[in-house]
């Protein structure tokens, strides 16, 4: 039997994961702009794929970027993962290289934890003023 | 009666025909990013609205897709054949300049397209017959001032063999 080649017509595909309940093996639905002959307007036409996912680190809701396969894998596994473009709740801003959500920066936590054993005297200096401070105020208002 | 939605015009052959975006062959996938409120974005939504159905007419073989509200700025992204990526920013851009852009690094250049609109013209020969996918006409019954086609009106006789045959047969 002949061997295919090129396994498919696209070599590079973007598309968003939905499933990865299959072993090392991610469903991938991607959108194509397909115009309507009528109303000459383009619409969304979806078509899924099967790539191939070794290390399983693909979950659903990804923005993948698949590259086809050489040789067909197997039945329906045609493309394998080449790089995971956007992470589900970790999209980061290819411009500044910064953890984003929607319109805003998500501040990261390591910012707050620099300094540690210095800021703790620091702050404790400052508690034993606020705490004087209040009792001076607290006084009059007793009274 | 006038068309329906707003700009309507964006939904006729002519305009999709007049889009000047002809990605180079490396070209396989277009990304754009883009927020659907906030100034910034303002030429980004254009760009999708105007110009994307021209650039998808002219390159049927590219997957275009777009991304709304994932980052704050928005940005065009294009995957190349060899694994490039090519960012594109288009933060405070207006639509136009985003398209002059896009066309001047990756579309094809006016003498590229006329070589091969050339040599498209120079493959296909009007003068041929054939099937109508490659030729204009099938046979010479379709041109006027021709003998028409013998199926929807018969030939004189003088022209049919058959009684040609005949004549010669009871001749002698």
């Amino acid at each position: 039997m002949s061997v295919k080649s090129v396994s498919v017509h696209a070599k590079w595909i973007v598309g968003k994961v939905i499933g990865t309940k299959m072993q090392k093996t991610a469903k991938v639905r991607v959108t194509r702009l397909v115009l309507d002959q009528y109303l000459l307007k383009y619409y969304n036409k979806r078509k899924t794929y099967f790539a191939h996912d070794p290390l399983e680190q693909c979950t659903v809701g990804d923005v993948v970027l698949l590259k086809a396969l050489a040789e067909r894998r197997a039945k329906l596994v045609t493309h394998e993962l080449a790089e995971i473009v956007y992470k589900v709740g970790n999209v980061i801003d290819p411009l500044t290289g910064k953890q984003v959500a929607g319109s805003l920066f998500r501040e990261t936590l390591t910012d707050s934890m620099e300094n540690p054993a210095g800021s703790l005297t620091e702050k404790l200096q400052e508690l034993n003023i606020s705490a004087a401070t209040s009792e001076i105020l607290q006084k009059p208002s007793e009274v | 009666m006038p068309m329906k939605g707003r700009y309507p015009i964006r939904r006729t052959l002519e305009y999709l025909q007049k889009g000047d975006i002809v990605f180079k062959n490396t070209v396989k996938i277009m990304t754009v990013n883009y927020n659907t409120h906030g100034e910034l974005s303002d030429g980004a939504r254009k760009f999708v609205f105007f110009n994307i159905p021209q650039i998808q007419y002219k390159n049927p073989w590219v997957q275009v897709m777009m991304f709304k509200n994932l980052t704050p700025a928005p940005f065009l992204k294009f995957y190349l054949d060899d694994g490039d990526q090519v960012l594109v920013d288009a933060e405070g851009k207006d639509h136009k300049d985003i398209s002059q852009h896009v066309k001047k690094i990756l579309g094809k250049s006016e003498e590229v397209l006329q070589a091969e609109e050339l040599a498209r013209m120079v493959h296909s020969n009007p003068a041929n017959f054939g099937p109508k996918k490659y030729c204009l006409r099938e046979c010479m019954c379709e041109v006027e001032g021709q003998v028409p086609c013998p199926g929807l009106i018969p030939l004189p006789n003088e022209m049919r063999g058959k009684y040609k045959s005949q004549m010669k047969g009871t001749e002698d």
